[in-house]
């Protein structure tokens, strides 16, 4: 933990740079640095500038078991949800305007979804079960003649609930309709591939696996081609699918956080399974809290909990020793409870009082026992100063 | 005691809480609830769904209010404002109950507009309170 800093438990909102990534990319800065224009090969600087993307676009391959030509890089996991859906949808208008997507999906998801509606796109919004883990019946009963994209996640960021990717990419696979995936929670926490995923567009971000923010990448299937149109026009980068300069620096430190994230995700996934187990535990003693989310089908450093008798937003400012976020609407950047745990049936009332915690690499032991004690000791104090407190 | 009538500033932006608002979340005033007893009233009022629910009871002496305690659920400034109403509500009147207004409580602590609801709670509490004493003058009344 930094001195005076509360202590970090807010990993899937975003990670720390690894200092190996820091590294690998400060390398790029600097007049002695990779500061050429990657499109720029006519010269050494551009050339050295390109190598090193493209470096990067094999290790980001790599991680997800694609081929190095099928990533696109782009801002973030936000900006390839949006070119994923909108640019799928739009370019195959013509053969259908039915789309299927989640209730829990993520805000760039849901968001996009409904810029479709606007277009004249109809959307199939598909609710949980009280797991959060959408069933993939639930998605072959929605599918119709026109249907022409299906999106879903991987990860849930809220509950880290894992969907049966697989099995739905299967579905769409044999029905000929282009299946995407946000997969911004996945890398580091659980092995993709996206061939044996059957997944068409998958959309990823540096920032949740300790590389930088502002650089992202969308998978998109080429064999067969994919049709896509894009958002940004420009110099025709990125196969004409995004265009603008490469950011050389931040496409380097994404490449080197996937390399190591797949590097030690065995051994990252075994030490927080048992960091968040013992965080459970010591929650679950003070009675009267819900885990939120299948118990079974969730990554390992990510704690969903809603505690009764407590509101959201006490229980955070009582929390600030810890760095967490809250389904609570007054202290987040929306006006409603978490939409993810209502779609879940969870009442307002217990999605305003949920805390997620999420742990990560740099999280230790002692770190788990101090914020076990400090949420003891307050989800107790404020449920004494509750109506009906025993 | 006197009623605040006026709008009150529009307080803080959320997440942010002044000094007043820290003390007494962090260290309540008269927390609890009085058993039932002849010379104690209470009112309630909100529930948890809404986002605020308070409890006030208060023992009467010499028809003012004695000492005044307070259950409280709601964000930090619901359990602040009850805190500090707990103690501001010590020496009141009945008149002074039915004349109280949320108004002040949002300009003492700053509650940000988006809270203003909750203080309205709040009154509705005090004012529940004033009924419970107007029941209480009832029955105490000679046939």
């Amino acid at each position: 933990m930094s001195a005076g800093l509360p202590i970090y438990l807010d990993h899937a909102a975003t990670t720390p740079v690894d200092p190996r990534v820091a590294q690998a990319m400060i390398e790029c800065l600097g007049p002695d640095g990779a500061h050429g224009n990657a499109s720029s090969v006519g010269h050494e600087h551009g050339r050295r500038a390109r190598a090193l993307v493209e470096r990067a676009r094999a290790q980001v391959a790599a991680a997800i078991g694609a081929r190095p030509e099928c990533i696109i890089w782009t801002s973030g996991a936000t900006e390839s949800d949006n070119l994923a859906i909108l640019g799928v949808a739009r370019f195959n208008a013509d053969r259908g305007r039915h789309v299927i997507s989640a209730r829990s999906e993520h805000k760039a998801v849901i968001e996009a979804f409904k810029q479709l509606e606007k277009e004249g796109f109809q959307v199939s919004w598909l609710k949980p079960g009280s797991n959060g883990i959408v069933d993939p019946e639930q998605v072959e009963a929605a599918l119709r003649p026109d249907t022409q994209l299906v999106s879903l996640m991987h990860v849930n960021n809220e509950t880290g609930v894992i969907q049966d990717v697989a099995a739905v990419g299967a579905l769409c696979r044999a029905r000929g309709v282009a299946f995407h995936v946000d997969a911004a929670q996945s890398v580091g926490k659980l092995p993709l591939d996206v061939q044996a995923m059957s997944v068409d567009l998958l959309a990823l971000t540096a920032h949740k696996a300790y590389g930088p923010k502002g650089i992202g990448a969308l998978y998109v299937r080429r064999d067969p081609p994919l049709g896509l149109r894009p958002l940004i026009y420009g110099g025709g980068q990125e196969l004409g699918l995004r265009s603008g300069t490469l950011a050389t620096h931040q496409i380097v430190g994404m490449g080197a956080a996937f390399e190591l994230a797949e590097l030690e995700r065995e051994a990252d996934v075994e030490r927080l399974t048992r960091l968040r187990e013992r965080l459970w535990q010591g929650i679950c003693a003070l009675g009267g809290v819900e885990l939120n989310g299948d118990p079974q089908r969730r990554v390992a450093g990510l704690l969903n909990v809603s505690f009764h008798g407590v509101e959201g937003e006490s229980l955070q400012f009582a929390l600030r020793e810890l760095a967490v976020s809250t389904g609570s609407a007054c202290s987040s950047a929306t006006d409603e409870a978490s939409y993810v745990l209502r779609a879940l049936g969870r009442s307002d009332e217990l999605a305003q009082s949920s805390l997620r915690f999420s742990l990560g690499r740099y999280t230790t032991q002692e770190e788990i026992e101090r914020a076990i004690e400090v949420v003891r000791r307050e989800v107790a104090r404020l449920r004494a100063l509750a109506p009906g407190a025993p | 005691m006197q009623a605040v009538t006026h709008r009150p500033a529009r307080g803080r932006t959320q997440g942010t809480y002044g000094a007043l608002v820290l003390e007494h979340f962090e260290h309540p005033r008269n927390a609890g609830r009085y058993r039932p007893q002849a010379d104690v009233i209470e009112g309630a009022a909100g529930r948890p769904a809404q986002g605020a629910a308070f409890v006030l009871s208060a023992r009467i002496e010499d028809e003012r209010l004695g000492a005044v305690r307070f259950e409280a659920y709601g964000c930090p400034h619901c359990i602040a404002a009850a805190s500090w109403l707990s103690e501001r509500l010590r020496g009141a009147t009945r008149a002074d109950l039915d004349a109280w207004r949320w108004t002040e409580a949002a300009d003492r602590l700053e509650v940000p507009a988006e809270k203003w609801g909750r203080m309205l709670v709040l009154e509705d509490a005090v004012h529940e309170l004033a009924r419970a004493w107007e029941r209480l003058g009832e029955a105490a009344a000679p046939e």
